[in-house]
């Protein structure tokens, strides 16, 4: 099992240039970069700054929508990473939209990679005689950030990767559906790697939790009802932190986020402790644990310490 | 000779490898060159991400670009790349918008009815300006034009990029924005080019795809202006009937071709760019084929006047 790190492209680009390089040095796995569509920087951009400043390091795009761009921009967005990062990106594409969109979207980069001329014509896309100019014939790993039953199991049956986010209980039963996809292959399972993305926070002191209840707030409000109801979590006890949300902000919101949820939803505690927990995800079938926001009260520092409580794991 | 006021870029066009657009940008640092504009279009590379590679290798060289064309990529996605690239690498970028190339546009699925695509352009420029002055940068915005609605338009812009090289065609267009456009507005040409030290067969027949490329793209109202239409007719109805361009290039006149290129021998390019500056060019964007190689990115160098 692999540690990667996770940030937002809503952080300054100097915070997201420093974590990486300190992943790059610690020797995590791969560094994946959250799209945040309210924020400025721009996260194909924010991507290749990365790769350019990092050597072995992976670089994933997590996740980027092909309802915000043209595939074309997609497909040699990645394909100039892929060159510039020596195939060390990833990408990353949210898997929110119908299967049959996810499935050409994938499909069609794939073609685009191998250098072919494609017409194809759907609801959303519409080529003709579109090619690459550029370099084609590499293939750069396709990871779905999906939550619905349905396309976690899309990404099992065509993806090269999922990245799961949400309660604990729910990233335990997701990967059982992505398995179901899985199974529909010829090659069952082989490269395919489950990535996931719990709020992590190293606690120094007792009054450093608030970090993790805010975060499981923030969370939480944004939960799908799927995923609670495959997480076992009653609407009922999110509708009041999501009431509270909008009257008192996230920090109303994390007074009020009970030990249980606190619990499911957020690893954290001692770097040793977290390191344990990440670790005991591989018992539900992931291969990579991301350390997320909010890391703790001085992420460097927590990154840091984070990446050598994980060596001692070994 | 006194060098006139003009910075000079050489243009890449971003289908290369990397490595090997990287390799002629650090080259044309080195070799004085003011200016890179690295192209945007849906089958080359991804131009912020190259821009990026770029100025990673590269100290104080100017980077434009573009053209970037709102129709395909937001507003936001602009601004974002130039506040991120401007962050890591220091205030060295300029953009120029457009509409793009609408036969690769239309590959891709993206629709430029004329009029429309303009109002985009106009009001994607706006957002831009509004979001990268929220960043505190105050970067450069041209715009590629080359028919009168777009000239026109062209004045809210920090200056405008003309898509020929003939002075004649040149003076045109000036004399139409002069008139309306601030005192610090700048003009300039990005044009196909080829100045050479030895003619190269390859080159030259690039530089005359390169034109056509432009030519058929001109607006009718500009290829009228200047009595290309009835030349340019068999190329026209060939290309529309998509015939690739490569067939199509042998209807091209030579009068077009030179009209829409700078191709010339080194020792002829200082009276071409004393008229140009004459005309009041500050800018000039030496387009492919003239990034072919090393070699031909170094003959323009040793052709353009000392700094």
């Amino acid at each position: 099992m692999k540690l990667d790190l996770g940030i937002s492209s809503s952080s300054s680009l100097q915070a997201a240039v420093k974590f990486s390089k300190l992943a790059d040095r610690d020797s995590l796995n791969c560094i994946w970069i959250r799209e945040d569509p309210r924020a400025q920087p721009e996260i194909f951009t924010v991507a290749s700054i990365i790769l350019l400043e990092t050597s072995t390091l992976k670089v994933g795009t997590e996740v980027t929508s092909p309802l915000d761009r043209n595939i074309s921009t997609i497909a040699r967005a990645a394909a100039t990473l892929s060159q510039m990062g020596r195939e060390r990106l990833r990408l990353g594409l949210d898997a929110a939209g119908p299967n049959t969109l996810m499935r050409d979207t994938a499909t069609l980069l794939r073609r685009l990679w191998t250098g072919e001329t494609v017409t194809f014509t759907s609801d959303r896309f519409r080529l003709r005689n579109y090619y690459a100019r550029y370099k084609p014939s590499f293939a750069t790993p396709i990871y779905f950030g999906a939550r619905n039953p349905k396309l976690l199991a899309l990404a099992g049956e065509i993806a090269d990767g999922v990245i799961l986010s949400g309660p604990k209980r729910y990233i335990e039963k997701a990967v059982a559906v992505v398995d179901q996809g899985l199974k529909k292959r010829k090659r069952r399972r082989g490269s395919f790697r489950f990535v996931a993305w719990v709020p992590t926070a190293i606690i120094d002191k007792k009054s450093d939790l608030r970090l993790a209840r805010e975060a499981v707030a923030t969370v939480l409000a944004v939960t799908p009802e799927a995923v609670l109801k495959m997480a076992g979590i009653a609407q009922g006890r999110v509708m009041p932190i999501k009431a509270m949300m909008v009257e008192k902000g996230v920090n109303g919101a994390s007074r009020i986020i009970a030990e249980d949820l606190l619990q499911e939803v957020a690893i954290f505690g001692s770097p040793e402790e977290v390191a344990l927990d990440l670790k005991s995800l591989e018992k539900y079938g992931i291969d990579e644990a991301i350390f997320g926001a909010p890391y703790g009260r001085e992420p460097a520092k927590a990154i840091g310490e984070m990446a050598r409580a994980w060596k001692s794991l070994r | 000779m006194e060098k006139p006021k003009i910075d000079f870029a050489v243009g890449l066009n971003a289908y290369e490898t990397v490595k090997e657009i990287v390799g002629k940008c650090v080259e044309a640092e080195r070799l004085g060159l003011d200016y890179l504009w690295i192209g945007d279009s849906p089958p080359h590379l991804y131009c912020p991400s190259v821009a990026a590679a770029v100025a990673s290798r590269t100290k104080k060289i100017r980077i434009g670009l573009g053209l970037l064309s709102p129709i395909l990529h937001t507003s936001d996605q602009i601004s974002g790349s130039i506040i991120s690239l401007t962050e890591a690498y220091g205030d060295r970028f300029e953009i120029c918008l457009g509409v793009g190339d609408r036969s690769q546009l239309s590959r891709v699925g993206v629709d430029t009815k004329p009029g429309k695509v303009w109002d985009q352009v106009l009001k994607a420029k706006r957002k831009i300006v509004r979001s990268l002055r929220a960043s505190g940068l105050a970067t450069k915005i041209w715009l590629g034009a080359q028919g009168p609605k777009m000239l026109a338009a062209s004045k809210s812009f920090d200056g405008v990029l003309m898509n020929y090289a003939s002075p004649r065609m040149v003076k045109w267009a000036i004399d139409r924005v002069k008139p309306v456009a601030r005192k610090d507005f700048e003009f300039g040409i990005y044009a196909p080019s080829y100045v050479y030290k030895r003619w190269r067969p390859e080159a030259y027949r690039l530089l005359r795809i390169a034109s056509a490329v432009v030519a058929l793209g001109a607006p009718t109202v500009v290829l009228n202006e200047f009595g290309f239409s009835k030349g340019l007719r068999r190329a026209i109805e060939e290309h529309e009937g998509r015939l690739r361009i490569e067939s199509v290039v042998k209807h091209v006149p030579s009068e077009v071709v030179d009209s829409f290129s700078i191709y010339t021998p080194s020792s002829g390019l200082h009276s071409y760019l004393r008229e140009l500056s004459g005309l009041g060019i500050s800018h000039i964007v030496f387009g492919f084929p003239q990034n072919l190689s090393k070699i031909t990115v170094r003959d323009l160098a040793s052709a353009l006047p000392s700094p």
